[in-house]
């Protein structure tokens, strides 16, 4: 299994990228997201499929929590690799173009899954800075001057931040040299003997250095920037699954403090930056003018609930783990939407869009039914995991947090909705309606993924809710055993 | 004779916070490098042989010849031959950096006293180290100054891991130093791209991008 998700897709990419011919680089994309899926369900069913020698298998495996944020990462993937047909088809790109475009991206997916499945926090940090340095190509794919400088801010901030959570990982085992090895479950498994002054020491470190990729405030500086001049499937990606697999390096670390019986500093510094993400999200949001920031604010929002979420302990992990599912699918097809309206319009001000619905329908309404995913309108998931969040602040006695988290929503959601709406109502400049229309691979993503979140919404299907449930559990203090789901 | 390599290791970053010349940052990174080489080879009793090779090829090859020599290529031939005046003065980075070793020799102490397996004397210095490549980064202008810099940074959590007694797996070793070097040559590769598209490479043209 791991041969197939680490090995395979970057196999495919260095083919496409010395065929250089559009059918295999369709077949190369395509065939790794699929792939991706594939492999997600076969180990969620227990099938079991070993390539690899033992010595190499030790430091990849997937466990429950593994499992949930890879079948994310994978269903975020293939929507993204559909799209990307729509985006070389718009921008005309040739053959060696799209070539180059396809190994970055599956070099950035393959570095990610490093992440996800690594077993060794050494380990995990070499993977994150790879998908530092691989996305940072993908950022500047377009090569204007702006992008040069979003990417040299990403790239910059970035390996900075990542170089202080070595030092994390450093002090983690001068604090733990009884235990001698820097795997995670040696790590949960003898976790009370570490010195807790070193183990929170290392959190600090850890927090800040993994926080600057997940872009949690006040280390968000990168985000909008990089955000916004990526192409739009790679700023799709990079908010729902980057993000997201840098959130999984620091639950990972959450887990050894929790078994530590430490989680009171550790959840201390979760919540702070949660609030302060929502409020520097909140402010920016009122005064943003272009419409892809927006959206890389918002992440710094939803990233800052689920830090509010985990820092919560118990009560709030589920909400944590639903609002990431539910965050990942409804950014992505924002994302993947404003791609459209960038190519329509040829602009990313908000006020130099109106009318979106009359010029382009489908585009118009999926970018309304996004927006109401993200903030969280029932049917959607977001609206559910909110609710656990704030029930949860009430369950912990801390009722005045939540009128705080409920404003700073309040304020948010008035923000966007302000520009999505002044977006899609209005003339649209151009004579009848309808009058663009783009490829099905523009839009069919996003349909897929809205409606995979209203079943989640209405009604949960018992697989996605067991797989939530399992990864709530795995970070809580509950002592669930470092049980893997199944296969290795 | 380690405590001698340590005090000199942080006296090369009193003389960086100092200095104005880039060429004299590049010679003073290839010098960290080889004093990281010699302190290797004082512990050499306490590790494994392979470990000792990597670290070989980790210090004295890539810390001390290739990187230095790969950024003054790169430097020659964008003709950067001075930092810009920094935003705050020679003088005044030169007493801030003074504060910080003070800092770090607290930090020394205080590591001593709490029990973990720790040399205090590594702790203290790499803190500082740390800590004055990330003022220096703050305080100067010029990118190449900055990537520079950041392999001070690299070069004092190095010092900071020679100070563990555990290994780390070999796999993960080599991925750390493929990381480092790949970051470099990409860092590299942009900083000739901004000194092409803009005019001058210092990071107060970069400023296309807020809210």
């Amino acid at each position: 299994m791991i041969t197939l998700v680490i090995i395979l897709p970057l196999v495919f990419g260095v083919i496409s990228f010395a065929a250089k011919s559009r059918i295999v680089n369709r077949v190369a994309l395509l065939g790794s997201a699929a792939l991706f899926v594939v492999v997600a369900l076969m180990v969620w069913l227990g099938i079991d499929w070993r390539w690899l020698p033992d010595w190499l298998l030790v430091y990849f495996r997937f466990d429950c929590i593994g499992l949930f944020f890879f079948a994310v990462m994978a269903i975020v993937f293939a929507g993204v690799s559909v799209y990307s047909l729509s985006y070389f088809s718009e921008h005309n790109l040739n053959a060696r173009q799209e070539s180059v475009y396809i190994l970055e991206i599956l070099a950035f997916v393959v570095a990610m899954a490093g992440v996800i499945l690594a077993t060794n926090l050494a380990l995990l940090w070499v993977f994150v800075e790879a998908t530092t340095l691989t996305s940072a190509l993908l950022i500047y794919f377009e090569k204007k001057k702006s992008s040069l400088e979003a990417t040299w801010k990403y790239i910059y901030i970035c390996s900075i931040g990542i170089a202080l959570a070595f030092v994390g990982i450093i002090t983690l085992s001068i604090g733990s040299e009884r235990i001698g090895s820097l795997f995670f479950s040696d790590l949960y498994l003898h976790a009370s003997e570490i010195n807790p002054v070193w183990l929170k020491l290392s959190f600090a470190f850890l927090f800040v250095g993994l926080g600057t990729k997940v872009g949690v405030a006040p280390i968000h500086a990168w985000l909008p920037d990089a955000h916004s001049e990526a192409p739009s499937p790679v700023s799709a990606l990079l908010s729902g699954t980057l993000l997201n697999s840098a959130f999984l390096g620091i639950l990972r670390v959450q887990v050894i403090l929790v078994r530590a019986d430490q989680q009171a500093f550790s959840n201390i510094i979760l919540l702070l930056t949660g609030f302060l993400s929502l409020l520097v999200s909140a402010v920016y949001m009122l005064r943003v003018k272009n419409y892809k920031r927006m959206l890389a604010y918002s992440s710094v929002e939803n990233m800052g609930i689920m830090f509010i979420g985990v820092g919560l302990g118990q009560p709030g992990l589920f909400a944590a783990m639903l609002q990431t599912l539910a965050h990942s699918f409804s950014k992505t097809s924002l994302f993947l939407t404003s791609g459209n309206i960038l190519h329509s319009y040829g602009t990313k001000k908000i006020e130099d869009v109106q009318g979106l619905l009359k010029r382009d329908p489908v585009t118009g309404w999926i970018w309304m039914a996004s927006f109401l995913a993200i903030i969280g309108i029932p049917p959607f998931p977001i609206f559910i995991s909110k609710f656990f969040i704030i029930r949860a602040f009430w369950v912990n006695g801390q009722g005045w947090l939540a009128v705080l988290f409920f404003l700073f929503i309040v304020v948010v959601t008035f923000g966007m909705g302000k520009a999505v709406f002044r977006m899609a109502f209005g003339d649209s400049g151009i004579e009848g309606a309808g009058s663009v229309r783009p490829a099905s691979s523009a839009y069919l993503p996003q349909i897929v993924l809205l409606a995979a979140l209203v079943i989640v919404g209405i009604n949960m299907p018992n697989l996605v809710n067991e797989m939530l449930s399992k990864a709530a559990a795995f970070v809580s203090s509950v002592p669930a055993p470092v049980a893997r789901v199944a296969g290795r | 004779m380690t405590d001698i390599l340590i005090i000199l290791l942080g006296t090369t970053m009193l003389y960086v916070s100092s200095v104005s010349r880039i060429e004299a940052y590049v010679k003073t990174l290839a010098a960290q490098g080889f004093l990281l080489f010699l302190l290797v080879m004082v512990g050499v009793k306490e590790m494994s042989w392979l470990n000792i090779a990597f670290l070989v090829f980790e210090t004295l090859i890539v810390k001390t010849v290739v990187i230095p020599y790969f950024l003054l290529t790169v430097i020659r031939r964008n003709e950067t031959p001075r930092e810009i005046e920094p935003y705050i003065s020679q003088f005044y980075s030169l007493l801030i950096a003074s504060g910080i070793f003070v800092f770090g020799f607290v930090a020394a102490f205080w590591a001593a006293r709490t029990g973990g397996n720790i040399k205090p004397l590594y702790f203290g210095i790499s803190i500082a180290i740390m800590m004055l490549s990330l003022f220096l980064i703050v305080n100067r202008k010029r990118i190449i100054t900055h990537i520079l810099c950041y392999m001070m940074l690299e070069n004092g959590i190095f010092l900071l891991s020679l100070s563990v007694a555990n290994e780390l797996p070999m796999l993960v070793n080599i991925g750390v130093l493929l990381d480092l070097f790949v970051a470099i040559y990409l860092f590299a590769i942009f900083f000739n791209k901004i000194n092409e598209i803009y005019d001058g490479s210092h990071v107060d043209v970069l400023t296309e991008l807020k809210d």
